[in-house]
């Protein structure tokens, strides 16, 4: 039975969690504010991987020897607000995300400062961030190779050569997200060309594999924090378009061009 | 009113399959929802997913089986990514199977340099035995389509995004392997203009009515075997061209032509060296490239030298 009046004293690592969750809801107003741009924007993915990328940058955003690529690069909105958010960016990609002379493109534009891989052709930020961990491994360094992907991504043959190449190579200080959120440009994973047994697929190639909701942050930096011997891979359940009660779930959200006033009420009913 | 080349190719595709059972779609992912052929010939269309090589690949064991296949996806993702099973299954073993590339050039505006292709034309060229076609608008699209399910020869097919334009008018019965001139009255041109793709066949459609000085011949196919067929033709227009071309200048349909008519002065206005970094629609990313009206004008003017157009 719940103890309602128990005083809620927050320890430095609730607070830290807490702080996470103000900046995955800033985030989120964010992404909405790029769908309400004159492009519009991936919304239903960024509102799917943005709890991922802020646990994964909340831990390694100072770690010099780590480079994380978001290889789902259509999600390009939930990075730019990421990195915003994070201060490795200065301006806020919401007032020119796809305009004119900006650089914040519709996808990951590695003229942008801590990009390191313009991603959007799928599958090619996977062995992009292996090679960089295979690098740290060369040189004796402790940093990492941090990719985050999208389960229908799982679909290109290149996702597959690499994971190969990371058991060959005994590449253990890569880790492979995956954004589960079932859907894909024309509609659901699991319509199109779903991928079964996913965690057996990547445990036959030597990795460690955890399952979470993606959207609940201390599992994520839980996940993060294990100890292991292996590559690490996330799978991660996730609900497209997370936060907007509106088009969560719905895999027409997509890609969606919003007006401003709809930008507005979603903003404040943010879940 | 008039369709996009995308959604020209999907409705002319579908009528076709009903008359020819050997006619498979394939999609890798963005053909989107409720595709018309899938809902009219649910047996002959798979969506394979993000796997573009595999998909090619695919389609030549379709096309060996005895189907005609059309695989359709982005033309960085089949002409860049998939490069070689193109030359191999399409190139080299000449199986009788299409590709279907839409945003093609910078089409793609603010998606960003990933999801830009202004070398296809130069590597699908190389290749030799593709056919490669840039229709322009729906008319001149749904005939392509129809050219390409009649033909045993593969195809190259480029289409830009959404945008929607207006065929020029072609003679019925024409091919649209034939060039088709615009101006052909004017005895006195002295420049001849030569439109390969959309923005292209626009851009010159305007310059030749504010310019009575030149003359427009449209190309919708651009293969090495179409090129040469055209040479005869364009040296009776003219002896100085210069071909408007959403493409890099190296592979250019303006390099093959000027190797082709070595006696002939060739210059080409393309997309030039910049990559496409920057946000936008599809004109703000070419006039950042340099292509454009304006520039075409400038270009044109230079090319005139003293004496003008």
């Amino acid at each position: 039975m719940n103890n309602i009046d128990t005083v809620y004293e927050p320890t430095p690592q609730s607070e830290h969690l807490n702080n996470l969750l103000a900046i995955t809801k800033e985030a989120r107003k964010l992404i909405i504010d790029m769908a309400a741009s004159e492009t519009g924007c991936h919304i239903g993915g960024s509102l799917s991987v943005i709890d991922l990328l802020i646990g994964v940058y909340s831990k390694y955003v100072q770690d010099e020897n780590t480079r994380i690529v978001l290889s789902k690069g259509h999600t390009a909105a939930a990075l730019y607000a990421t990195l915003y958010l994070y201060g490795l960016i200065e301006d806020n990609p919401a007032e020119s995300y796809g305009q004119k002379g900006s650089l914040f493109t519709g996808h990951p534009n590695h003229k942008l400062p801590h990009i390191p891989f313009s991603t959007g052709s799928l599958g090619h930020g996977i062995p992009y961030a292996a090679g960089w961990a295979l690098g740290q491994k060369v040189k004796n360094l402790d940093g990492l190779g941090i990719v985050l992907g999208g389960d229908g991504e799982l679909q290109e043959g290149l996702c597959w050569e690499t994971a190969q190449i990371i058991q060959a190579k005994s590449i253990s200080n890569f880790i492979y997200i995956v954004d589960c959120n079932g859907g894909q440009n024309d509609g659901y994973v699991s319509d199109i060309s779903p991928i079964h047994n996913l965690r057996q697929r990547f445990e036959a190639f030597g990795f460690h594999v955890e399952e979470i909701d993606g959207h609940n942050m201390e599992q994520i930096l839980a996940a993060l924090a294990l100890n292991r011997e292996k590559p690490l891979a996330l799978l991660a359940t996730t609900i497209k378009g997370k936060g907007v009660a509106a088009i969560e779930g719905n895999p027409d959200s997509h890609y969606a061009k919003i007006p401003e006033r709809v930008a507005s009420k979603w903003k404040r009913s943010l879940l | 009113m008039s369709i996009s080349g995308r959604e020209s190719y999907k409705d002319e595709l579908t009528k076709l399959a009903f008359e020819n059972e050997r006619i498979i779609c394939i999609e890798a992912d963005l053909g989107g929802k409720k595709h018309p052929f899938e809902q009219s010939h649910p047996d002959r269309f798979f969506n394979l997913g993000i796997a573009e090589l595999a998909s090619i690949d695919i389609a030549a064991g379709l096309a060996e089986a005895g189907f005609i296949p059309f695989f359709s996806t982005f033309s960085s993702f089949a002409a860049l990514r998939a490069a070689e099973s193109i030359k191999l299954a399409m190139g080299y073993m000449e199986k009788n199977m299409k590709i279907v590339a839409a945003y093609g050039g910078v089409s793609g505006g603010w998606f960003g340099t990933t999801h830009h292709c202004l070398e296809d034309i130069a590597i699908i060229q190389t290749f030799q035995n593709i056919r490669i076609a840039c229709p322009h608008g729906e008319i001149e699209t749904r005939q392509v389509i129809r050219e390409a399910a009649q033909s045993q020869e593969p195809y190259y097919i480029r289409l830009a995004r959404n945008a929607v334009y207006d065929s020029l008018d072609r003679a019925e019965e024409s091919s649209c392997r034939e060039l088709l001139i615009e101006g052909a009255e004017r005895a006195n041109a002295k420049l001849c203009l030569i439109s390969v793709g959309e923005e292209a066949t626009e851009l010159c459609k305007t310059i030749l009515q504010e310019n009575d000085s030149v003359v427009h011949a449209h190309v919708c196919y651009v293969d090495l075997k179409s090129l040469k067929s055209y040479i005869d033709e364009l040296k009776q227009i003219s002896d100085t061209f210069l071909v408007v071309e959403e493409h890099r200048a190296t592979g250019s349909s303006a390099s093959a032509l000027a190797l082709l008519m070595p006696e002939c002065k060739v210059y080409s206005h393309d997309c030039g060296e910049k990559w496409p970094m920057y946000g936008g629609t599809h004109q703000d990313v070419l006039d950042y490239l340099g292509f454009g009206l304006a520039h075409l004008q400038q270009q044109i003017h230079f090319i005139g030298g003293t004496d003008g157009f």
